[in-house]
């Protein structure tokens, strides 16, 4: 092979070079946790790791606490970005609800999610319900945002076509006015799903009662069980990489019109 | 030159209807303090399948004019009349061409030219065969399933034209319809209009900044002055269609249009600009 024709690109499965780093960190670990020494307790070899993974598995533990964090996600998602595109909608159709709602929408939004959690435990406990109450927030916030821009922006000139051929609100809505904010509203549900992971996560830490990722990572932090917080972290961000990368595929099919140049 | 009315041009159908009546029409925009003058006075008659161009430079209210017209705004003084019926609102009667095609980038072609047929009631066999014959009218059999970003803008152009023409309208109001394309396909897309008016006959009221195009497709030019808009004169253009580009007739008139457009003293006026042949 000469010079010329060893071409980088030749590397086809360009994402291979992106195992690369983690590979060699865990490499690194694996040498810490197994040589021993002061360092040893700040690390686990990864044959531990497995080995809980496999126990975790064996017990249902980790299906239970995984569909567990997972349900809670998907159901705030839903019904806090459910209810957030309505009011995004409502308000980017009405001006009079934009104005009523716009100032205390932006004074709230200010308070991070998790800033309510003691309002919401006292209110509420520090069952499930509180938990979905905080992660639908999450999922509410940007959604609400997306959805507003996404119909502001909807240029005059393109409703006026509108009106040219006499379609009717909802007509104009649902034809119109829907479809051209749905790039803004990818966006919302882009942030929407990172948003309601993260507070999954975090409020299972924090009210760490019941089934959940994040509970169980508390517990075994307790019991300084290092190679089990690995696991559930392990899936945590494997799962986020996840929804990601289904969100992505979805909005590339829905907006294909956007990506189709001449 | 004898003048060859519409009546004796062979294949140009005949329509009773399509009588635009424009009669003391004053408009003006309210800033802050001040109020602009952008119509005074405008008074018109345009005959059933009449072409009628109105020229004029930057700012003399033609664009305003024209959505006065397709019912976009209602805030003006005067009457403006379509056989007889005052018109109010948006109407399916009064179709609207933009200087951008306006295509909904979401729907493909034939989709967009549909979306203008929503509210017809007809069948959806009727809807479906309105929307191909148009297709077929402005020469874009093909591309039914195409997305606006998939055609030139020519062929955007002409889709837009289908989509404004798919209901039949009485009257076609038009835009600059062809003031963002190349020189080129402006002039291929010129001669298509021509076929295609000649084809479908209704009433077309054309705004243009290019005195070629308004006398090359015009049976009548309007020539409008700004500050406030008016109608300065209107010339007849007795040529019969479809026109030879290179008749005489046409240049000497726009000669004599353009030494009127010329002959406004401030060296500001956009009229200037008009003549070197700037679109914007």
């Amino acid at each position: 092979m000469t010079l010329k024709t060893l071409n980088l690109n030749a590397f086809k499965p360009v994402w291979l070079m992106g195992l690369i780093p983690p590979v060699l960190f865990l490499l690194w670990w694996d040498h810490e946790a197994v040589k021993g020494g002061a360092n040893a307790l700040a690390f686990v070899s990864l044959a531990q790791v497995g080995q809980a993974l496999i126990d975790m598995f064996a017990t249902g533990e980790l299906g239970l606490s995984y569909g567990s964090s997972l349900g809670r996600a998907l159901s705030g998602l839903l019904i806090g970005g459910g209810i957030g595109t309505l009011v995004g909608i409502a308000m980017g159709l009405s001006k009079p609800i934009e104005w009523a709602a716009s100032p205390i929408y932006n004074s709230f939004r200010q308070v991070p999610i998790l800033g309510w959690l003691p309002l919401i435990g006292l209110w509420f406990g520090s069952g499930d319900l509180s938990k979905l109450i905080i992660v639908a927030l999450s999922a509410f916030y940007p959604t609400v945002l997306y959805t507003f821009e996404g119909l502001k922006q909807v240029e005059a000139r393109l409703l006026d076509v509108a009106r040219v051929y006499r379609l009717s609100g909802w007509q104009t809505f649902w034809r119109i006015q829907w479809p051209a904010a749905l790039p803004s509203i990818f966006t919302g549900l882009f942030q929407a799903l990172a948003f309601t992971w993260i507070s999954t996560i975090g409020v299972e830490l924090l009210f760490s009662s019941g089934a959940g990722l994040g509970a169980m990572m508390q517990q075994a932090q307790l019991q300084a069980r290092l190679d089990i917080v690995l696991v559930c972290i392990l899936f945590v961000g494997l799962t986020g990489f996840a929804i990601n990368f289904l969100i992505k595929r979805l909005s590339q099919h829905v907006l294909s019109w956007r990506s189709i140049r001449a | 030159m004898d003048y060859v009315p519409h009546s004796q041009i062979p294949g140009h159908k005949i329509k009773q209807t399509g009588a635009v009546s424009l009669k003391g029409i004053k408009k003006q925009f309210n800033f802050k303090d001040r109020e602009l003058k952008v119509l005074s006075e405008f008074s018109l008659d345009v005959q059933p399948g009449e072409f009628v161009s109105i020229v004029g430079p930057s700012g003399c209210g033609k664009s305003t004019l024209l959505r006065l017209i397709a019912g976009l705004d209602d805030t003006y003084d005067g009457t403006i009349a379509l056989d007889g019926q005052r018109v109010a609102g948006t109407s399916l009667e009064r179709g609207l061409v933009f200087q951008d095609h306006r295509l909904f980038p979401w729907m493909t072609l034939e989709d967009n030219i549909a979306l203008a047929l929503t509210n017809r009631q007809i069948s959806k066999d009727a809807k479906a065969k309105l929307v191909a014959d148009h297709i077929a009218l402005v020469g874009l059999k093909g591309f039914e399933k195409a997305f606006p970003h998939q055609l030139s803008g020519g062929m955007a152009q002409r889709a837009a034209i289908a989509r404004s023409l798919v209901n039949e309208p009485k009257v076609l109001l038009l835009d600059e319809p062809f003031g963002a394309l190349d020189a080129l396909t402006r002039v291929h897309l010129q001669g298509e209009l021509q076929r295609i008016w000649l084809a479908q006959g209704s009433t077309m009221i054309m705004i243009t900044h290019d005195v070629e195009e308004a006398l090359y497709l015009g049976d009548r030019v309007v020539v409008m002055q700004a500050n406030p808009g008016r109608i300065t004169h209107t010339v007849d253009v007795n040529l019969p269609h479809p026109r030879d580009r290179a008749s005489p007739v046409l240049h000497k008139l726009k000669d004599e249009i353009l030494a009127e457009l010329t002959n406004v003293p401030e060296p500001s006026n956009p009229i200037v600009r008009l003549i070197k042949g700037d679109d914007q």
